[in-house]
């Protein structure tokens, strides 16, 4: 072996080391990034609104305090987007960002941008009361009003406003941490993002998403906040011969979320297709619709999310109810529900608002690990 | 351009400002039931929205002073109890409240507030395969319902299938209970064979059997049709002879039998994943069968080879069967014990209709009479396949289906009046026509030999 390919085979050790070293420096993970990110927004509030935004982990009312409802009907806790300066909510949105991928971030913004858009219409009373999701405010269950340690819920602000981005609330569950679990929960009109992190795992049910409107334009261009989870659903139902078909669809109605807010932890006896008796290419499309909700968590999380849902998909049902067709380029008018053994996604089309196609609720949930409970064990 | 866009986006965001405006007219009842060995609890979710909201409070304010009462919401709870039919194996049964939970009389007016029912109601003891039914009548005008059960947390508990009608106002939950519904123990034999067939919920898969076939008019009609030659005689391209009493039955035993054993074949194949075959063709394919049967009623073309027809399309009947039993989602070896049960239920039914259309045939078959009930039966049969075929092949929407499930369903008042009409036939021709019964014996003794 000649001097020079020694020298060559040094240098390229070397190399190598460095690379090692300098990736190990940089490797930093999700959790951690997200923990950086928490500090950062912590380290930009006040003493009094640090003590707003923070929960002890296992506040089961704060847990539950979520709603497709506007925040005036259902009133949210932690700090408003409207209650922050200029740097306290880039901060507040850089944190939600951290704990989700690209297309869920974008997500996110696109339902707060629709819920500002239903403000500028001058819509400042409730939209016509509720489509029956709301659960009532957390009471009852836990220690009688007047206790000390329990909070008031934060009102909506005053003024009247009932939509719009100021009035999406975010509240941290737990210290901030790489180890321990704690929780980060976003959410206000149409939106609830319950986000558990526990070491390295990172936990999206349950979710909520909702759009009002489901199809509006900004700059010049058509948005649908929630059109793929409307597009993918429909090209898998038609993918489905008439024998599946006749499966997969329910004969009757169904107005609205079965398993909405304030139904946590509940499994239902599963109904419509099961994927066992779907093509190959039938389960890698109702994969991908579920992606649009198992996705909406940062990467990491999600892969291992989609990959507990891929040994699962055999047990996994699909069940469709309502129009088989849709105008092109808008939203699907009927309710489909995809259930398996950690699974529950329901597509809830509202009448409210007069066109269902413009109005959605959707649920995202695990009935064996809201908020992280099957990985935290209390 | 851009400030154009702009204002359109305005335009459109103001029609869905009006629209969000809109009120929501629906009571929303949603019911999740949770089923236990001896009793089945219930919870329910009352949301009145805003638009009915008045009318809902006038109910239960009974007194109209704005404020609900604890014996106003309990009175009310009672009330919604009492809109609602609850039955175990088709016993009425008698739900007591557990708890009523009402929110600020504000926040029902908002359209956001759940008045919180739960009951409970003890099950009295029963088969290992059960039928819990729910009707809720509540403010039917206005009401949206949901039923929903959940998984048992008994794992002796075995929901085998939930039925409800479009608005859920009814809701049929059939189940299987007991040790029975449990995995089978492979020691005994018996014992194991037992447990299995009630871990499919036999009887269930029993009863589906009966109401599928019942349902499948176009089974029906194809074996009825079958059946309209089986008393008679082909001479070349014409129905002529009579077959003898002892022939005929002989004759349509064999048809059934055949029939039976083609799509027991197939079902069996086909509900095992062994075949796999699309529903449309097939669905084609049984209305072909009734067409070709429906010709052979009008001029036998394979005379004598009926059972040879019956088992061949009975074949292809049995894939659509199959379909049926797949919707159920059992797994590989509850099947077996599915197709078996399915497969009675299909058998009692088809010799049920068969027992009924038997004597009618065979009575008439004596008569002038007959070549009419054979003709019309035929020609009806043909219209009604030609329909279901340009229905399935070709998406030709016609009122075959519809008109042939309405004749279905006053089958049994057909029937008689058929049992009937040959019986009056008979006579008829007994009175008009003596030496008919004469030529009848000589007929039979000629079948005998």
């Amino acid at each position: 072996m000649n001097a020079f390919s020694m020298r060559m085979l040094r240098g390229m050790g070397v190399l190598a080391v460095i690379c090692l070293s300098v990736t190990a420096g940089v490797a930093e993970t999700a959790t951690s990034r997200m923990v950086a990110a928490a500090n950062t927004f912590l380290s930009t509030l006040n003493e009094k609104q640090r003590q707003s935004v923070m929960f002890a982990f296992d506040d089961e009312q704060q847990r539950a305090r979520w709603s497709n409802l506007p925040v005036t009907m259902v009133p949210r806790a932690g700090l408003s987007l409207g209650e922050l300066n200029a740097a306290q909510r880039s901060a507040a949105m850089a944190l939600v960002s951290s704990a989700l991928s690209r297309r869920g971030f974008e997500k996110v913004q696109q339902i707060m941008q629709g819920d500002e858009i239903l403000k500028s219409n001058g819509a400042s009373r409730p939209p016509g009361g509720n489509a029956g999701n709301g659960p009532p405010p957390p009471r009852g269950n836990g220690p009688p009003p007047g206790n000390g340690g329990n909070r008031p819920p934060v009102g909506g602000p005053p003024g009247g406003a009932m939509f719009g981005k100021d009035l999406y609330y975010i509240s941290i569950l737990g210290k901030p941490s790489e180890k321990d679990p704690w929780m980060l929960q976003f959410g206000g009109h149409h939106l609830a993002l319950n986000i558990t992190i526990a070491g390295e795992r990172g936990i999206l049910t349950p979710t909520l998403t909702g759009a009002q409107p489901a199809l509006y334009t900004l700059g010049g261009k058509t948005v649908r906040p929630l059109g793929q989870e409307s597009d993918k659903a429909m090209a898998l139902l038609n993918a489905f011969d008439d024998g599946q078909r006749k499966q997969a669809i329910l004969s009757y109605r169904l107005a609205d979320l079965v398993l909405g807010p304030g139904q946590d932890g509940k499994t239902i006896v599963p109904e419509g297709l099961k994927a066992s008796a779907m093509s190959d290419r039938q389960r890698a499309m109702l994969l991908d619709l579920i992606s649009e909700w198992a996705d909406i968590i940062h990467e990491s999380a999600a892969d291992a999310r989609m990959t507990e849902l891929k040994a699962d998909i055999g047990e996994t049902w699909f069940a469709w109810s309502g129009p088989t067709t849709v105008v092109s380029g808008k939203n699907i008018t009927a309710y489909y529900r995809i259930q398996g053994p950690h699974l529950v996604i329901e597509y809830a089309p509202q009448t409210l608002g007069g066109d269902p196609s413009l109005h959605v609720h959707t649920m995202y949930r695990d009935p064996t690990n809201d908020y992280g409970r099957g990985i935290t064990k209390e | 351009m851009k400030p154009r866009r702009i204002a359109a986006a305005a335009i459109f965001l103001a029609l869905a400002g009006v629209a969000s405006a809109h009120r929501l007219d629906e009571y929303l009842q949603a019911t999740i039931i949770s089923m236990e060995k001896d009793h089945v609890q219930a919870s329910m979710r009352l949301v009145p929205g805003v638009a009915v909201f008045s009318s809902v409070i006038a109910g239960i304010d009974s007194n109209s002073d704005g404020v609900l009462s604890k014996a106003e919401q309990w009175a009310y709870a009672e009330r919604v109890l009492g809109d609602l039919s609850l039955a175990v194996d088709g016993n009425r049964l008698r739900p007591r409240l557990v708890s009523v939970d009402f929110p600020a009389i504000e926040d029902m007016k908002e359209g956001r507030g759940e008045i919180h029912i739960e009951f409970i109601s003890d099950l009295p003891r029963g088969g290992p395969a059960r039928k819990l039914t729910i009707e809720n009548h509540h403010q039917t005008a206005i009401a949206a319902y949901l039923v929903n059960c959940l998984v048992p947390r008994d794992h002796d508990i075995r929901v085998v299938a939930q039925t409800r009608n479009e608005q859920q106002s009814f809701y049929q939950l059939d189940y299987v209970q007991g040790a029975a519904s449990r995995e089978p123990a492979p020691l005994k034999w018996w014992a194991s064979l037992r447990g299995w067939t009630a871990s499919v919920g036999f009887a269930s898969i029993f009863d589906l059997g009966m109401r599928h076939i019942a349902r499948g008019t176009d089974h029906l009609l194809f074996l009825l049709v079958l059946l309209l030659p089986a008393p008679l005689i082909a001479s070349g391209s014409r129905w002529t002879g009579l077959a003898g009493g002892r022939r005929s039955l002989v004759r349509i035993l064999k048809i059934v039998t055949a029939f039976t054993i083609g799509h027991s074949i197939t079902l069996a194949l086909a509900a095992l994943g062994l075949v796999r075959v699309p529903a449309r063709p097939i669905e084609v394919l049984i209305a072909v069968s009734i067409l070709v049967s429906a010709i052979h009623a009008l001029r036998p073309l394979l005379p004598g080879k009926e059972a040879g027809i019956a088992a061949a399309f009975g074949l292809i009947h049995g894939l659509a069967f199959a379909a049926t039993l797949g919707e159920l989602g059992l797994g590989r070896w509850e099947r077996v014990a599915g197709i078996l049960a399915f497969n009675l239920g299909i058998e009692t039914m088809q010799l049920v209709v068969v027992a009924v259309a038997l004597p009618s045939l065979i009575l008439m078959s004596r008569t002038r009479a007959y070549r009419y009930l054979r003709i019309g039966g035929a020609l009806f049969a043909e219209v009604a396949s030609v329909g279901w075929i340009a229905e399935r092949l070709f998406g030709v929407p016609n009122p075959v289906g519809g008109v042939v499930d309405l004749i279905a369903h006053h089958a049994a008042w057909i029937a008689g009046a058929l049992f009937l009409i040959s019986l009056a036939c008979r006579g008829l021709r007994d009175v008009l026509d003596p030496q008919a019964a004469r030529r009848e014996i000589m007929t039979e003794s000629c079948a005998v030999e």
